[in-house]
């Protein structure tokens, strides 16, 4: 049976807005920051992936799905060097 | 013969699903939410230890509760587009009401939380965190109350491209949320 692609979607983003706080409660249990840093900013770039591509319809344009992903994961690096930055100064 | 116009060439941005004046929009948007995001982590560098301390004070918990209202409310809004193509307007419209209640939900939640903060002394004024905080979620919100305004109107006005424009819109606000969620409240 083929699945709704937009259900799909939905429950994609349940699952990584679940993985994204589960993540940043086991830095409280001694995982490093940047450790939480890197997984908390990759899952919120896959969540807005699957915004502009499933509920945004940007599947039906792969160039400039293609554009906004890489840009958007671009923005995601300068955040998680800006997160990380006090702790490389140190 | 003569040739092709060529401003009846497709290009690229006709391959844009929607409104491309709505993507000028969405870009916009994301430059704004994305400058206040860096300018952010960017101001926590200097007092990174502060920012943690502040951050204690925020209420992640309501905050995940609405990522899922808002995400599940975007479900809702898609699928009313889907619906139009299929001129379905009664499911278009409770969709759409739908989608509007879990917006009115997701503003419920938000006021509850500047409530409390501000009912426990806590301003813009006292910490850069709190700054950024009031004024980047704050500024969203406003942008809520704004798309559940315009999908009353697309649900009123229901054609396809009304509401390609109206669920577009309610997209970018959910869009805004998945970057700004975790950044003030995981991150900060």
């Amino acid at each position: 049976m083929k699945t709704d692609p937009i259900l799909r979607a939905w429950f994609s983003l349940l699952v990584l807005s679940g993985a994204s706080v589960a993540a940043a409660f086991i830095a409280g249990a001694g995982m490093g920051e940047s450790v939480v840093g890197v997984l908390v900013l990759l899952f919120a770039w896959m969540k807005a992936r699957v915004i502009l591509a499933r509920y945004l319809g940007l599947w039906q344009a792969p160039f400039w799905q293609s554009g906004f992903n890489w840009v958007l994961g671009l923005f995601c690096l300068l955040l998680l060097g800006l997160y990380l930055a006090p702790t490389v100064m140190v | 013969m003569s040739a092709p116009d060529a401003d009846l060439q497709p290009g690229s941005l006709d391959e844009l699903p929607g409104d491309l004046m709505m993507w000028v929009l969405i870009v916009s948007e994301l430059l704004v939410f994305g400058a206040g995001l860096a300018a952010f982590l960017g101001v926590r560098i200097a007092d990174p230890a502060g920012f943690a301390e502040a951050r204690t004070h925020l209420h992640p918990a309501p905050a995940g509760i609405n990522t899922i209202i808002l995400i599940t409310s975007g479900f809702l809004a898609a699928k009313a587009l889907e619906f139009g193509a299929s001129r379905r307007t009664t499911t278009i419209r409770w969709s759409l009401v739908a989608a509007m209640g879990l917006g009115g939900v997701f503003l419920v939640i938000k006021g509850y939380e500047f409530a409390d903060m501000v009912g426990n002394g806590i301003t813009t004024e006292t910490h850069p965190l709190f700054t950024f905080y009031y004024l980047l979620t704050g500024f969203h919100a406003a942008h809520v109350l704004a798309g559940i305004g315009i999908l009353a109107l697309v649900a009123w006005k229901n054609t396809v491209r009304n509401l390609e424009v109206g669920t577009a819109f309610w997209h970018m606000v959910d869009l805004v949320w998945v970057l700004l969620f975790p950044v003030i409240y995981l991150l900060g």
